[in-house]
């Protein structure tokens, strides 16, 4: 039964292959191909391309939208971090250990958003926020706060901050999800052994909790920054196209209103070269930031 | 079973056969016209007796056409019969509301339908002749005759558009955006259609003080609904074609001029007034048609297609009532500048005899009132007679006269479309001065820099 090195090359062989070339056409292929067509003046909708070697740069360097658009990535990321970790935090602990009946239900309810498409929630909140029939104006106008009341993403200065809900909603069940897996694997003895210690419910989450669920929180993060700066143009997209007056525009949605109703797929390829470079730049600096010894009891 | 597992042959064999499969269904296809998604559709006339039809056109002749408000129901009536008259040709649709995304591909790779019909969302004639894809037709049309033996460019209603005196499509579908109002609700509360801006801030006023609505709405999604439905017949009115050929091509100092300004403070007059709704900055296309429907507000610039696109959502009580933007000043009549859809051939047509015989087929007394009847717009085809015409709807024939009347309604040009790259920073601007949040010198200032970058300086 023992296999010769050459059928288990052969077996490598099979699995990896069809990987790698899955891999190279559908992420190697755009990525290069990205960078390639950002050294062109071209359309996107036509054969000719004119070569124009950094000038797509330059324009960059040189477009007052682009810094607005860093500005709005960076401004979700750290409120998506917050929001949804503190939030998914609080409620993976609340289900694991108060013990509650009803936690399978919470589970689903928490996770429930994760199962919906980005654009149906896009669309949900845009009614949600609908000045005139929105949930949020009639009740706030219900619980006698109407001179609150506003058109949130038709405001240059509320429309992001309303984006910021959305995106944490939807965040909250898959991270608490995995946070729920981590406390899981802590072994109750270290409780038992705090609560003899006399530790508080509050020091045992801080000192026995949070410490051992740290990678657990760390990919999460990690991952909640990547999928920020590569997919709220979804969300922006769909809830106010980057207006208005760009106020909402990230960097991902200026790409597509550049390369797809401007007519500048070049320029839009520079931008998602940009995109590339930040996030890398972004996840390589939270790997140190975030880097901690592994803490075992 | 070790063996038969790891046999050498059998899993080389396997990974060649993954490797092709996967290099097969990731490859080019260009076999199957118009790919997937939208309503493509093969009328195949090849097993009519070719002797009953013009033998000089035949082969397969693909159009591409978009399905907005207008709807899909007179193409259908104009390609059926031309199938009737051309047996010999094998035509192949391209349609839906998607269409020019779905077709982006085959006109990337050289391969296009043979006719396209531009208009909606993914389509832009300007960026189409910059990028050479539309086949010159300037010696062709001059020769191509109506009906009733007259040059066919005598009978149009708007010149086709000029690109350094080329011609490259034909406007089939005459648009014009103007103002909708309900005018059942105003025959019951006996307010005055406007006839000018003094009139119209009177009327919206009273509007405002009586229903407690914002009397204005458009879309904040598409800025440029403003800028073509309003200001830019409102320029035309200030300044003639000239002043609109200058916005278009984005001329050095053209925002700063004094029929500019004093237009565009009649737009900061609404806004201060209270009558512009403070929520359309969020408001989309559909949204902001709905709001007016539901009486949320009572006026809204858009195109002829707003009754057939939400007949589905017209209250019982509500009658559809359409007057050019009233922002002339008194004593002068309404302006509009149409804005039109056309037809052109591709550059690199498979069969462009054919896609030659379909637009010359198409521009026909017949077919232009049959468009009417289906869409509820017009065709830009002249000496098409609505007035007794049962099929098309009251609002239609009576802007129809009032375009047609000179006294009421002055038409103004622009030589061509204004391009995506101008049009987009400058309705940023707008927007922004519409909600209040930019003073008139701000946003002169962040237009002519718009137009600086427009020229590339």
């Amino acid at each position: 039964m023992v296999q010769t090195k050459k059928q288990k090359y052969l077996f490598l062989a099979f699995c990896l292959v069809p990987t790698f070339l899955l891999f190279a056409i559908f992420t190697l292929y755009p990525l290069v191909s990205g960078l390639y067509y950002s050294f062109f003046r071209w359309s996107g909708s036509a054969s000719n391309m004119e070569f124009i070697g950094l000038s797509n740069y330059v324009r960059m360097f040189n477009d007052s939208i682009i810094p607005r658009t860093i500005m709005h990535d960076y401004f979700l990321v750290v409120t998506k971090v917050f929001g949804i970790m503190i939030l998914a935090t609080f409620f993976a602990v609340a289900i694991m250990q108060l013990k509650i009946k009803e936690a399978p239900f919470y589970r689903i309810i928490f996770f429930f958003p994760n199962i919906m498409s980005v654009v149906v929630i896009g669309i949900l909140w845009t009614f949600i926020y609908n000045p005139s029939l929105g949930l949020v104006n009639s009740a706030l106008e219900f619980v006698g706060l109407g001179n609150l009341t506003r058109p949130w993403l038709g405001s240059e200065t509320w429309a992001l901050p309303s984006i910021v809900f959305p995106s944490v909603w939807a965040g909250i069940g898959l991270f608490m999800l995995m946070l729920m897996g981590g406390i899981g694997t802590i072994s109750k003895s270290y409780y038992e052994a705090a609560e003899l210690d006399g530790a508080t419910e509050w020091q045992q989450f801080w000192k026995v909790t949070l410490p051992l669920i740290w990678p657990q929180i760390k990919v999460s993060i990690l991952y909640i920054v990547i999928t920020t700066l590569n997919g709220s143009f979804i969300l922006v997209q769909v809830m106010t196209g980057g207006g208005p007056n760009n106020s909402t525009h990230v960097m991902g949605s200026y790409l597509y209103q550049q390369a797809f109703v401007q007519y500048n797929f070049g320029y839009g390829a520079a931008i998602g070269v940009m995109i590339l470079v930040l996030s890398l730049v972004t996840v390589f600096l939270l790997q140190i930031l975030l880097r901690r010894e592994k803490v075992q009891y | 079973m070790k063996k038969y597992f790891l046999n050498k042959p059998a899993l080389m064999a396997g990974t060649v056969l993954l490797s092709v499969g996967l290099l097969a269904a990731c490859g080019g296809d260009n076999e199957e016209a118009g790919g997937q998604g939208g309503n493509d559709q093969e009328n195949n006339g090849s097993n009519n007796d070719a002797s009953g039809g013009n033998g000089d056109i035949s082969g397969e002749l693909e159009i591409q056409y978009f399905v907005g408000g207008y709807g899909d129901s007179w193409w259908k009536e104009v390609i059926e019969d031309f199938q009737a008259e051309y047996p010999d040709v094998t035509i192949v649709e391209h349609a839906g509301p998607n269409i020019n995304d779905e077709m982006r591909s085959r006109w990337v790779s050289d391969d296009p339908p043979d006719v396209v019909y531009i208009d909606g969302a993914g389509s832009s004639e300007t960026q189409m002749v910059d990028d050479g894809q539309l086949m010159n037709l300037t010696d062709w049309i001059n020769d191509v005759d109506s009906e009733d033996g007259s040059p066919l460019l005598d009978n149009l209603i708007v010149e086709p558009a000029s690109y350094d005196g080329e011609i490259y499509s034909i406007p089939l579908v005459f648009d014009t955006w103007g103002t909708w109002y309900n005018r059942a609700k105003f025959e019951e509360e006996g307010y005055e259609v406007p006839s000018d801006f003094d009139s119209y801030m009177d009327t919206m006023g009273e509007i405002q003080d009586n229903e407690d609505i914002s009397p204005f709405v458009t879309t904040g999604e598409h800025p440029y609904y403003f800028l073509r439905g309003v200001l830019t017949p409102a320029f035309g009115a200030a300044g003639g074609d000239e002043l609109l050929a200058d916005i278009v091509r984005g001329e050095e100092g053209v925002w700063e001029r004094d029929e500019v300004v004093e237009t565009m403070e009649k737009v900061v007059q609404m806004q201060e007034e209270g009558y512009i709704d403070d929520g359309f900055g969020a408001f989309n296309h559909t949204q902001s048609q709905m709001n007016f429907l539901l009486g949320d507000n009572a006026f809204i610039p858009v195109g002829f297609w707003l009754p057939n696109e939400m007949a589905n959502d017209v209250p019982d009580d509500f009658e559809f009532g359409f007057i050019p933007s009233p922002l002339q000043d008194a004593g002068e009549p309404f302006a509009i500048v149409p804005d039109l859809r056309p037809l052109a051939i591709a550059e690199n047509a498979e069969n462009p005899e054919a896609a030659k015989a379909f637009v010359e087929f198409v521009f026909t007394q017949e077919y232009a009132t049959a468009f009417s009847e289906h869409t509820g717009a017009i065709m830009n085809l002249e000496g098409v007679d609505l007035s007794e015409n049962e099929n098309v709807p009251p609002y239609l024939i009576e802007a129809n006269d009032m375009i047609n009347d000179p006294d009421q309604v002055q038409i103004y040009h622009r030589p061509h479309p204004m391009s995506a790259d101008l049009e987009t920073p400058i309705g940023n601007s707008l927007l922004s001065l519409m909600l209040g949040n930019k003073s008139l010198d701000e946003f002169i200032e962040e237009a002519e820099n718009a137009t600086a970058d427009y020229r590339g300086e």
